[in-house]
């Protein structure tokens, strides 16, 4: 029994914010708002990196990494606010041909040759897909109609629900940052708004929010590893749990930043606009609160005190 | 991270299940806020000495078993899962208990933890005075040296468990004229001194769990300053960590809660409304949320780590958590939930449950005081003031 994150684990996770601090920053985004979307020089330098194929393994040109491994990178994949389609493509449909043991892709996934459109019925939309463009509030993302023979595959809908928390886990972290930051330097009466208890006690709810979503996160990602019985239920909760953190946090930030935070000109509404997204995306609040209510209440899940782990 | 107990800590599990089986009282026990309550849980404390169940996590000299944190969770797991009474002691054993660890002399551990451990000694709090609640540092209450002892004179209130306990501890004013965190020293004291006057608090539930402590120069041993004169301040702020932090709220309490709201809300099922099963799942998520934390916590602690602020996020979280289940509780109940013992003659217990968790979020620091730290000490947001 152990929780903690390992040291090649932290490793992995702090080189690859450095990378997207120092090269994907705020600019980049109002970049590829103005124009295009995607930018091919951003994902060969996520292909350079070993990312696309993380979860490949290794005989198949990857790293042969775990979910929990990609759950830590698509969370500073959020935490960047990345528009490019990774996450998806290599950490939701990678590891979803590889259950299938279709492996005719993974090479050229691996080597980011190959951008994978996930196509599932829960969303009603392709994202990166083909079909007639669809606009989400999110300038970024790229969405089409859904083609017809969309799937219904239950495990790709939970490796896409893990990883949209686990996006959002980094998402919120960012947003949180920049109100906090906001707050430091924005005064008013004479001294920073941060100074003042209402400032501070919305933030200080917004991050115990946060906080306590993050152990549920990564709990998640490890039952799918670990392949569980109960692992969509540890997925659901964790889409739960990540989501409403964000939005929580979302709705902080842009009421400690006030009128500014409705402006365009600050960077807040990038994330705040991908975490409604993601909330939304591979199952609603509702979807997943039914699927933990039948396995608690349903009875079909042990819980109490010593089913922790269960 | 790798979420699988090893044979050893199954098979520890096995042993404390068994035996609290057979030594877990068939009737819960009366409310140790009262006295007869009490004395109760008193020989509870005693009864788990005996199978040396007492604090597994002490080294064997001072009474424990000298396991880790994570052994401890999974004691704390079967023992709220086996139903078994609150801990008395734990202003003893989860507060003054590490503290002592921490910060004792050899001689002051072995007079402490070993009859701690054993339930010998029930111990009371005493930080807050009428001037000084969430302003701890307001505290008046002087201490005088005179020879081998202290003189203490002043008073104390809120103190938990003191109208019945043996001994007390708390934080008292030893330089003249100090102001504010400086000139404060950490002493322990039998409640039986003279000069010490004991004046029970009525709280609202009826019972006297707290009591106000008036003391008239009252003599203790210079012996009895756990640390050094004037440091008292910062072991009070260790102590409160572990109040706040691991050691106080294990999640297995919270787990066993939500459990039983389950199980509640099932009986109910044909009239509660959609907001309440949310709640109900709710109640589940965040005693996991919990849980997973704290193995994490503990994890940290035993990799060498600490946690400072993370405490304050804790204790946010916990006390809003209990107070949550405990209401949606009484929703349930809805017309029952004012009845203090059911038809059948027992006890209601989520009503009991339900005002105890509305000092949650009062005690062991406000929680209006743990979002300040949260977001000073946690998010680096500046005071109040601060230019």
């Amino acid at each position: 029994m152990d929780s903690l994150l390992t040291e090649d684990q932290l490793t992995l996770t702090e080189g690859v914010k450095d990378y997207l601090t120092g090269t994907h920053g705020p600019e980049v985004l109002r970049r590829l708002d103005e124009k295009g979307n995607r930018d091919p020089a951003i994902w060969q330098g996520l292909v350079e990196m070993g990312l696309t194929g993380l979860m490949v393994p290794e005989d198949h040109g990857g790293l042969g990494l775990k979910l929990l491994d990609a759950a830590l990178i698509a969370a500073e994949c959020g935490r960047a606010c990345l528009a490019e389609p990774l996450v998806d493509t290599a950490f939701v449909a990678a590891p979803w041909l590889m259950a299938k043991s279709e492996t005719a892709d993974l090479k050229a996934i691996a080597s980011g040759e190959k951008i994978v459109p996930l196509a599932h019925k829960i969303n009603g939309w392709t994202a990166d897909g083909n079909g007639d463009a669809l606009n989400s509030v999110d300038p970024m993302r790229n969405l089409s109609t859904l083609p017809a023979d969309a799937t219904d595959d239950p495990h790709l809908l939970n490796l896409g629900a893990l990883m949209s928390a686990a996006q959002l886990i980094g998402l919120a972290d960012a947003m949180l940052s920049q109100a906090v930051e906001y707050a430091k330097t924005r005064n008013q009466f004479g001294q920073p708004i941060g100074a003042f208890q209402a400032v501070k006690h919305h933030l200080a709810s917004a991050t115990v929010a946060l906080e306590f979503a993050k152990p549920v996160v990564w709990r998640a990602a490890q039952a799918m590893d670990d392949n569980i019985d109960s692992a969509p239920i540890h997925v659901s909760h964790a889409k739960l749990a990540a989501g409403d953190a964000a939005l929580q946090m979302a709705e902080t930030a842009i009421q400690v930043h006030g009128a500014m935070g409705y402006t365009y000109e600050v960077d807040l509404h990038f994330w705040m606009k991908r975490s409604w997204a993601l909330i939304g995306a591979w199952g609603s609040r509702a979807f997943h609160m039914k699927r933990v209510d039948d396995a608690v209440i349903g009875g079909s899940l042990d819980i109490g005190p010593a089913q922790t782990f269960a | 991270m790798q979420l699988n107990y090893t044979p050893q800590q199954d098979a520890f599990r096995a042993e404390i299940r068994e035996w609290l089986a057979a030594n877990v009282p068939d009737k819960p026990l009366l409310t140790l806020e009262g006295e007869e309550g009490f004395q109760q849980h008193v020989e509870w404390e005693r009864k788990l000495a005996s199978g040396n169940w007492g604090m597994v996590t002490w080294p064997e000299q001072y009474g424990g078993r000298g396991l880790d944190l994570i052994e401890w969770l999974i004691f704390e797991e079967e023992y709220w899962a086996a139903g078994a009474p609150l801990r008395v002691n734990q202003n003893g054993i989860f507060l003054l208990g590490p503290t002592v660890m921490e910060y004792g002399s050899d001689e002051q551990k072995a007079r402490f933890l070993t009859p701690m451990a054993k339930g010998e000694k029930i111990w009371a709090q005493a930080w807050s005075e009428p001037g000084a609640g969430s302003d701890m540092a307001a505290i008046t209450t002087k201490a005088v040296r005179d020879g081998d002892h202290y003189v203490i004179s002043g008073q104390k209130t809120w103190s938990s468990r003191a109208s019945f306990a043996d001994w007390g501890f708390g934080l008292f004013r030893t330089e003249e004229g100090s102001k504010r965190h400086k000139g404060l020293s950490f002493i322990l004291f039998d409640l039986n001194s003279p000069g010490i006057t004991r004046r029970p608090i009525r709280q609202l539930h009826g019972h006297p769990g707290f009591a106000e402590l008036f003391f008239d120069e009252v003599r203790v041993p210079a012996a009895n300053m756990l640390a050094g004169e004037g440091e008292g301040w910062n072991v009070a702020m260790a102590t409160a960590g572990f109040e706040r932090g691991l050691m106080l709220r294990s999640p297995g309490r919270f787990q066993a809660a939500a459990r039983r709201l389950v199980d509640l809300y099932r009986e109910h099922e044909a009239d509660a409304s959609p907001s309440t099963r949310e709640a109900v799942s709710q109640a589940w998520m965040q005693t996991q949320a919990y849980a997973y934390n704290t193995y994490a916590v503990a994890a940290k602690i035993m990799a060498g780590g600490k946690i400072v602020a993370e405490a304050s996020l804790n204790k946010i979280f916990w006390s809003e958590l209990d107070r949550m289940m405990h209401r949606t509780a009484m929703q349930i109940l809805g017309a029952a939930a004012e009845l203090t013992h059911f038809d059948d003659g027992s006890i209601n217990q989520w009503l009991d449950g339900y005002i105890f968790s509305l000092s949650g979020p009062i005690y062991a620091g406000s929680n209006e005081i743990q979002r300040n730290i949260t977001a000073e000490r946690f998010l680096g947001l500046p005071r109040q003031g601060a230019g």
